[in-house]
């Protein structure tokens, strides 16, 4: 009962948000819609039972992405004028929205056709962050390793594009 | 039939000569005259003496002479040969192509003295006597339209000698054309002979042979498709028109080619298919009576030309026309008989007339001459001779073949036609003595002191060999009536029609005949020489026409080669530019726009880009969920 | 009721769906990077409902990883951004056209 009335919340919090991301005309308030839409898919996680993912959400998702995203925004800091003169319903937003359809509806199918109808029961160690690391130091090592090596790259990446170039 | 090494030489050797000739003209290495005068003329005369014997030979045993040469194509049972053959018809003709030739070559060496070109004609002129050769010594017809296209080559090339005047290129031009026109209904009449009989060989024997098997109507339409060649060749009605512009050549050339020989391939090519003729008659009536009105037309023209060589052509273009009615009325001999005649007399005439002309100091109007009579009688006399045979005085040629082609239209039945070909006599005499008189008796105003050139002998005696001959020839045909045998009917053995005419009935006819053309010399002598009756030649209204020839040739003029270039200048520029490059342009200009549209894809925006994949794995994953049914 | 597979997949494939919307249909390029992040969000709560729905741990961990990725990808992102900007002081897609080949319409 509780899960019902907690997922419904969370979900409306998702969707409004995400619809504030893509049609919001400012990028601020895109980054605020994003910032809300973060938050909720943390919560979906949590009701999910996982709760090691719920803090990494929040940890790097909000304070991480969002932050950056923010920080980004102000630096480049446009007023009005600076903004791309957009319609809201523009010509390709339409066809876009109408060519993603089969493709979504595929996507639901293909995932629905992988699960039952229900969840099934599980025990509180599921989830949790000996799970997890159980899980990542064992079978998951070596993407585990890669994804520092990732990690590394991206930081040398954005701190050669960041840099002014000084003759 | 007996095989003859000899033809093949008469033949080729003209052609040979011919190539030699014209080679060391090209190349330049040879200037002088003396070698292609003796090149140009010994080869006729050669050819000339060789075909003696066969000649004889065929001619007194009736039996042909045959020479194969080499096989030319074969395809399965079907050949075509290289072969000559010498029968009675082939060997008249060869006789009058050789000597006559002969006789013309050798005035051509007095007539062209001192002209640059002397190799180049001689070239051209052997070139011609060869195809004419090839003409009439083919044993089927496919060699003879060689030979016939050959010809037509040799006329052009010589028409044209003088290239820098342009009014003879395009006399030799639509010389050309028009028997190109002509040709068209021959090569349409040889296919469709071809296709009918079938033969093996498809010589004229077998042809002969295989006639039965083809029905009436076809034969019908390949004899008027054949004698559609001999107009155009033969200058009749209604392709004639090239004939009085062929003048423009150089008179050896009118003489040999336009009197003597190339016109007359047309009624020998109508002789030589005599047995197809023989099964349709009533083709044979409209070749009569395009003879008969080509007569009387050009006789009328010849009438109130003035220029002498022009006189001449019409007069030709006029016995052609006599001719073609006795060949059309079913006198192949007496056709032929009369081409003999008029060979010589023709060929005498003109000669005769290129020596005025060089008189002249190269004028042409006949009534800027006069009075030659008494300064050269050693041509007059000549002229005479050829004036009178032409006109069908006895005892010289002319009168015994005209006579025999009216004696032989009137006992047929078609006696319209030989009203018309009175007429055309009446009017022969008096144009031809119209010319004689006021060129040679009548005096004129100031021409009787004017110096007159000098002309080379050779020249002069040529003349008097073809006087001679003009006398001579006429025996050979001398009608029963007359106590002669008309040797050359059976000499010919082609397949006449035999007419029954009573001797009195025919001595008549005969006498009307003499009567008529004593009354044109007559009307020539008042109106020329006593002048009593004013020549109103300038005043009359037919006049102006007929001297134009009726108009005919602007006629063709203006439908044929001014329409064709108007269409040709519209078609430029509509069709070829419009049209053609248009739609060329339009798919060129396509292809821009269509590359212009595919760049437009590409216009860096990405948001494009991103939609451009979604559409496509939008359209998958349709597909997709159609398969996995939904 | 709600809180079963199919209601939290279709919430994911929401998600997809409008990244997708606003990836291709605006022209910021803020807004066009926060639709990507929507749309890696999405993947990921497809990958965590999958993981409740088996059970099993491992799409879970794959969750994870992906956060990391993301993480990465947004320091790229925004750098290039902010480089851009100073190119052409725009953040207007439209205006990055060299992809073009000098046609641009």
């Amino acid at each position: 009962m509780v899960e019902n009335i907690v997922t419904l919340l969370l979900a409306l919090f998702l969707g409004i948000g995400s619809l504030g991301v893509v049609f919001s005309r400012r990028p601020a308030s895109s980054v605020v819609s994003f910032f809300a839409v973060t938050i909720s898919i943390a919560g979906l996680f949590a009701i999910l039972n996982q709760t090691f993912l719920f803090v990494s959400q929040i940890m790097i998702g909000v304070g991480a992405v969002v932050v950056v995203t923010a920080v980004a925004v102000a630096t480049v800091n446009l007023d009005n004028r600076g903004l791309p003169s957009e319609s809201r319903f523009s010509i390709p937003m339409v066809v876009t929205a109408v060519t993603a359809i089969p493709l979504s509806i595929l996507l639901y199918r293909s995932l629905v056709s992988t699960m039952g109808d229900s969840f099934p029961q599980v025990d509180g160690s599921f989830g949790s962050i000996e799970a997890v690391a159980e899980r990542l130091f064992g079978h998951w090592a070596l993407p585990f390793e890669i994804l520092s090596i990732l990690l590394l790259a991206a930081m040398a990446g954005a701190v050669a594009i960041a840099r002014k170039e000084k003759k | 039939m007996s095989e003859s090494t000899i033809l093949p030489i008469v033949a080729v050797l003209p052609l040979l000569s011919a190539l030699v000739m014209g080679s060391l003209h090209i190349s330049g290495s040879l200037r002088g005259e003396r070698f292609y005068a003796l090149v140009g003329t010994i080869v006729p005369v050669l050819s000339a003496i060789v075909s003696i014997f066969p000649i004889y030979s065929v001619l007194s045993s009736g039996r042909a002479l045959d020479s194969h040469l080499y096989e030319w194509v074969s395809i399965g049972d079907f050949t075509i040969d290289i072969s000559l053959r010498l029968d009675p018809l082939s060997a008249v003709m060869l006789f009058i192509v050789t000597f006559v030739g002969s006789v013309i070559h050798i005035y051509a060496v007095g007539y062209m003295r001192g002209d640059d070109g002397f190799g180049r004609f001689f070239s051209y002129f052997n070139l011609f006597l060869g195809s004419m050769l090839l003409l009439i010594l083919a044993s089927n017809p496919i060699l003879m339209f060689v030979g016939w296209e050959l010809v037509g080559l040799s006329s052009y090339l010589l028409i044209g000698y003088y290239y820098d005047s342009e009014g003879s290129i395009e006399a030799a031009n639509k010389a050309f054309v028009l028997n190109r026109v002509g040709d068209f209904g021959l090569m349409s009449g040889i296919a469709l002979l071809f296709v009918s009989t079938q033969t093996d060989r498809f010589s004229f024997v077998d042809i002969a042979g295989g006639l039965g098997s083809v029905d009436s109507a076809t034969l019908a339409l390949i004899g008027g498709l054949l004698f559609v060649g001999a107009i155009g060749k033969s200058a009749q009605i209604p392709l004639f028109v090239w004939l009085p512009d062929a003048m423009a050549g150089p008179t050896p050339v009118s003489a040999l080619i336009h009197a003597a020989t190339m016109v007359t391939a047309g009624v020998y090519m109508v002789a030589r298919f005599s047995f197809l003729y023989e099964e349709i008659p009533y083709i044979g009536e409209i070749i009569a009576y395009t003879g008969g009105v080509s007569a009387l037309l050009a006789a009328l023209f010849a009438s109130y030309q003035t220029d002498i060589k022009k006189i001449l052509a019409y007069s030709t273009m006029s016995q052609l026309g006599y001719m073609f009615i006795g060949a059309g009325v079913g006198a192949y001999s007496t056709a032929l008989f009369h081409l003999l005649t008029h060979a010589f007399f023709k060929a005498l005439l003109f000669m005769g007339a290129g020596a005025v002309i060089i008189l002249f100091h190269h004028r042409q109007n006949i009534f800027e001459m006069g009075g030659v009579a008494r300064r050269r009688a050693d041509i007059a006399i000549p002229m005479l001779v050829g004036g009178l045979a032409i006109s069908g005085i006895p005892p010289f040629a002319g009168f015994f073949s005209k006579d025999a082609i009216l004696v032989h239209t009137f006992a047929s039945g078609h006696y319209l036609l030989w009203g018309i070909a009175m007429v055309g006599a009446f009017l022969t005499a008096y144009y031809i003595f119209r010319l004689y008189f006021v060129v040679f008796t009548a005096s004129g105003d100031d021409t009787g002191e004017e110096s007159l050139a000098e002309i080379p002998s050779t020249m002069i005696w040529t003349l008097y060999i073809l006087a001679i001959g003009t006398v001579v020839v006429g025996f050979a045909g001398v009608p029963e009536a007359f106590g002669g045998d008309f040797v050359i009917g059976d000499l010919l053995s082609l397949p006449d029609r035999v007419v029954a005419i009573s001797h009195t009935l025919e001595w008549t006819l005969t006498l009307m005949g003499l009567c008529v053309s004593v009354c044109g010399i007559a009307l020539a002598y008042l109106i020329f020489v006593r002048k009593s009756i004013k020549e109103r030649n300038g005043e009359a209204i037919y006049a102006q026409p007929l001297y134009e020839a009726l108009y005919i040739d602007r006629l063709y003029r203006t439908v044929f080669v001014d329409g064709l270039r108007r269409v040709s200048g519209w078609c430029a520029k509509v069709v070829d530019d419009t049209l053609i490059d248009g739609a060329i342009m339009a798919v060129v200009r396509g292809y821009g726009r269509a590359g212009d549209v595919m760049a437009g894809l590409q216009n860096g925006s990405v948001g494009r880009y991103a939609i451009y994949m979604l559409t496509a794995i939008s359209l998958a994953s349709l597909y997709i969920l159609n398969r996995t049914g939904n | 009721m709600i809180w079963n597979p199919h209601f939290f997949t279709a919430l994911a494939v929401f998600l997809i769906y409008i990244g997708i919307v606003g990836l291709a249909g605006r022209k910021n390029l803020f807004v066009i990077y926060l639709s990507l992040e929507l749309m890696l969000n999405g993947i990921n709560l497809a990958f965590v409902t999958l993981s409740r729905a088996r059970p099993d741990m491992d799409p879970a961990v794959i969750a994870l990883l992906m956060v990391g990725v993301i993480a990465a990808e947004a320091a790229i992102f925004l750098a290039m951004i902010v480089h851009l900007f100073g190119l052409k002081r725009s953040v207007n897609s439209d205006d990055f056209r060299e992809l073009a080949d000098g046609r641009s319409r």
